[in-house]
């Protein structure tokens, strides 16, 4: 069994429970816009607020740590695994509460997120995350952000009280397919996964109806003007069955609070497991539509066990895999592209060279190139080198003048990708033949550099007398 | 060419707009600057305005009720940059607004208004990027106190954020650049300060590491991941020039 190393300073603890956190992906402090109170400490800003970024480039925005690393489970791809020798340490409640309240008041974070590794029970460990939450919440009057992961397989009463004291709750779904699942992560089950996950939702969506907002999550604007969205009312099918509602559980009745009102997330890890690109965007769309997830996230897997099952420790992590799939989340978040207009089962990866709005573009050259001046918003949003920024002002302005290509370049289109694919006043910008092989050979180009750079990261750098002669 | 020349603050600056409009020169003939100007050219007239309440309120009153209110938001944010051109591009956004109503701001056919909607997002861009770089210390343990310098003169909206984020702590803001700070006392209203040199002295050293600044250093460390090390990522985010004050960008042994 496990030996509770006893007099651990808390910047020890904080450093072993920070690394074990610092996988999860996860790191935003959107969805909820709420004032600051008198005596309370904090609000929270509906953007989300990035307080800092590390040395790899992802932003530190909560205080992310688990409650502990202790963990009875052993799941293959996990640090923290059972069979794994690592530093073990715990938090008390008090320590994660000072830690936040006193971060917080520095503005060194925005909120706290924490996860915990499963010591005696899934449901003995959810208590005691709820129990600091609680404390945070009541006792040191926190208001600002709180994520919390939920752990599966844990009774509803728990969900509950999660959901009534953070704002957002998330279950890491880690894979699209059950089969992976049941090969790394002998523990879980997608049941266990699934079922709170359907809970949560109709919770939530209770509860934003009897505040009198609409059932589901707001989305970005742009998609009210899009017929294809994925989000789009009409197009959505009911799930059939009756809502199921979490118990209402908290006995205080002094703390009332709206249930996970940032909505939920999830996260599934890429290149562990043998799902396709596909298998996992379609997973994401059917979460985003029947689950109403505010956001799925991609964890590109960084190998950290000796593992046959898994890819060998010094493996280049996947970074242009994450990198593609997180593009095509986007094309469907703010687009209005659907899953099977990005990839089909006979093309289940993206391409490696373009990036997937390149590529449908590439595949659909009979629409293009298009009128800026006359062009639907719809329209505007599917060239590449145009974002919902750009298309909005494109819009907004073309109705007082005709719009040229210097003005759309300062409006924000970014022409080395939009200029195949767009006429301004019956004009191209060059004469380029709209031709596939010619444009996809120009485009691969433009992107070769980004892909490259993705990939070789940290392979190659800047020469620097300083650095690597430690000279001066 | 008439040159137009006053004060950086938002009175001086509205007064100049009203000069140089009263005139009668032509709006070609004339040129908006803030002092100190750079650059002195031989042929150019050089004429300095002083702050007059009246004359400032009564052009904030034109653009608001003959605009709209919203046209008088984004001149007092534009007017806070620190670009050199900030002023003359929006007398010149003025002219075309109140010829073309409200909605002169989508029309993006005349270069002033791009020229405008620039400095208008840099603006806004380092308000934000200062709501979230900004690093209290806490001092005595009473009291938080921040430090930094930003381009533009932001502190008043940054501010006015943390007003919402932290209500009830006495807290402190201090622009270094400016040599202005907003002071919060907890629970009540917080307020300006121009600083004095004395004052700038005595506030010079604030920035001392406890027990919080080391954890948060350390945490800050272990945060990233060693496997996905993208320096010019994090560059991009977060640039040399904000880092001045950032507790964890800092060498404690200084």
């Amino acid at each position: 069994m496990y030996t509770i190393r006893t007099g651990m300073t808390t910047e020890e603890k904080l450093e072993i429970l920070a690394d074990a956190a610092k996988y999860d992906v996860a790191c935003t402090s959107s969805g909820v816009e709420r004032k600051g109170k008198k005596g309370m400490l904090g609000n929270c800003s509906a953007a989300g607020i990035c307080h800092t970024f590390a040395s790899d480039g992802r932003c530190i925005s909560l205080l992310k740590i688990l409650m502990t690393n202790h963990c009875i489970y052993d799941c293959r791809y996990c640090i923290n695994r059972c069979s794994n020798d690592v530093p073990r340490a715990a938090f008390t409640p008090e320590e994660i509460c000072d830690l936040t309240i006193e971060f917080y008041k520095r503005n060194y974070i925005e909120g706290l997120f924490l996860s915990s590794g499963i010591v005696k029970s899934p449901g003995h460990t959810m208590e005691l995350m709820c129990q600091v939450l609680y404390k945070l919440r009541t006792e040191y009057e926190f208001n600002g952000y709180i994520h919390i992961k939920a752990i599966p397989g844990v009774p509803d009463e728990l969900i509950a009280k999660a959901g009534y004291l953070a704002d957002r709750v998330s279950i890491n779904m880690e894979f699209a397919g059950e089969d992976s699942l049941k090969k790394f992560a002998p523990n879980k089950n997608f049941k266990t996964i699934m079922n709170p996950m359907e809970k949560i939702s109709d919770t939530i969506a209770l509860h934003r109806l009897a505040s009198g907002k609409d059932a589901r999550l707001e989305r970005s604007t742009g998609n009210r003007y899009l017929e294809n969205s994925i989000f789009n009312v009409k197009r959505l099918e009911e799930r059939g069955v009756g809502r199921k509602e979490l118990p209402v559980s908290l006995s205080n009745g002094n703390l009332r609070r709206s249930f996970a009102p940032a909505g939920q997330s999830t996260q599934m890890i890429i290149g562990a497991g043998n799902e396709t690109d596909y298998e996992l965007l379609q997973t994401t769309q059917k979460l985003y539509q029947n689950y109403d997830l505010k956001r799925v996230f991609y964890s590109a897997y960084v190998p950290l066990n000796e593992d046959a099952l898994l890819p060998a420790i010094g493996t280049p992590v996947p970074l242009l895999r994450e990198h593609r799939l997180y593009q095509a989340d986007w094309l469907l978040r703010y687009y209005g592209f659907q899953a099977d207009e990005l990839l089909t089962e006979e093309k289940p990866d993206f391409n490696e060279q373009l990036d997937p709005k390149c590529d449908w573009a590439l595949r659909h050259l009979n629409l293009f190139p298009i009128e800026i001046m006359t062009a639907s918003f719809e329209m505007l949003l599917r060239v590449p080198g145009i974002g919902p920024t750009s298309a909005k002002r494109i819009v907004q302005s073309r109705r007082y003048g005709t719009l040229n290509y210097e003005q759309l370049k300062k409006m924000g289109v970014v022409l080395k990708r939009a200029h195949y694919f767009i006429t301004s006043g019956g004009r191209m910008m060059y004469k380029v033949p709209i031709e596939e092989q010619y444009i996809t050979k120009e485009l691969t180009v433009v992107n070769r550099k980004e892909s490259w750079e993705i990939v070789h990261r940290n392979q190659y750098h800047q020469m620097s007398l300083f650095d690597d002669y430690a000279i001066g | 060419m008439y040159i137009y020349t006053c004060n950086p603050d938002h009175e001086s600056m509205l007064t100049c707009i009203y000069e140089a409009w009263a005139s009668g020169k032509g709006h070609g003939n004339v040129k908006l600057c803030v002092e100190p100007v750079e650059q002195f050219r031989l042929f150019d007239e050089y004429i300095h305005v002083d702050a007059e309440e009246t004359k400032a309120e009564s052009v904030s009153r034109s653009i608001w009720h003959k605009i709209s209110p919203q046209m008088y938001w984004e001149i007092s944010y534009a007017l806070l940059s620190f670009e050199e051109d900030a002023l003359d591009t929006a007398y010149r956004v003025l002219i075309l607004g109140f010829h073309f109503g409200a909605r002169v701001l989508d029309m993006v056919q005349y270069r002033e208004v791009i020229r405008f909607r620039e400095i208008r997002k840099l603006v806004s861009r380092e308000v934000h990027s200062f709501r979230e770089f900004l690093r209290f210390y806490c001092v005595n343990e009473t009291v938080y106190v921040a430090h930094f310098e930003p381009r533009s003169r932001v502190l008043m909206p940054v501010a006015s954020y943390f007003t919402e984020r932290m209500p009830s702590e006495n807290w402190m803001i201090i622009d270094d650049v400016h040599r202005e700070a907003i002071v919060h006392p907890r629970d009540e209203e917080c307020y300006m300060r121009i600083l004095s040199e004395e004052e700038v002295f005595a506030l010079a050293d604030t920035e001392q590491e406890d027990a919080y600044t080391r954890l948060w250093r350390n945490y800050f460390h272990t945060m990233g991941i060693a496997q996905r090390k993208n320096p010019a990522c994090q560059m991009n985010h977060f640039p040399l020039w904000m880092r001045k004050h950032v507790t964890e960008f800092r060498n404690p042994d200084e």
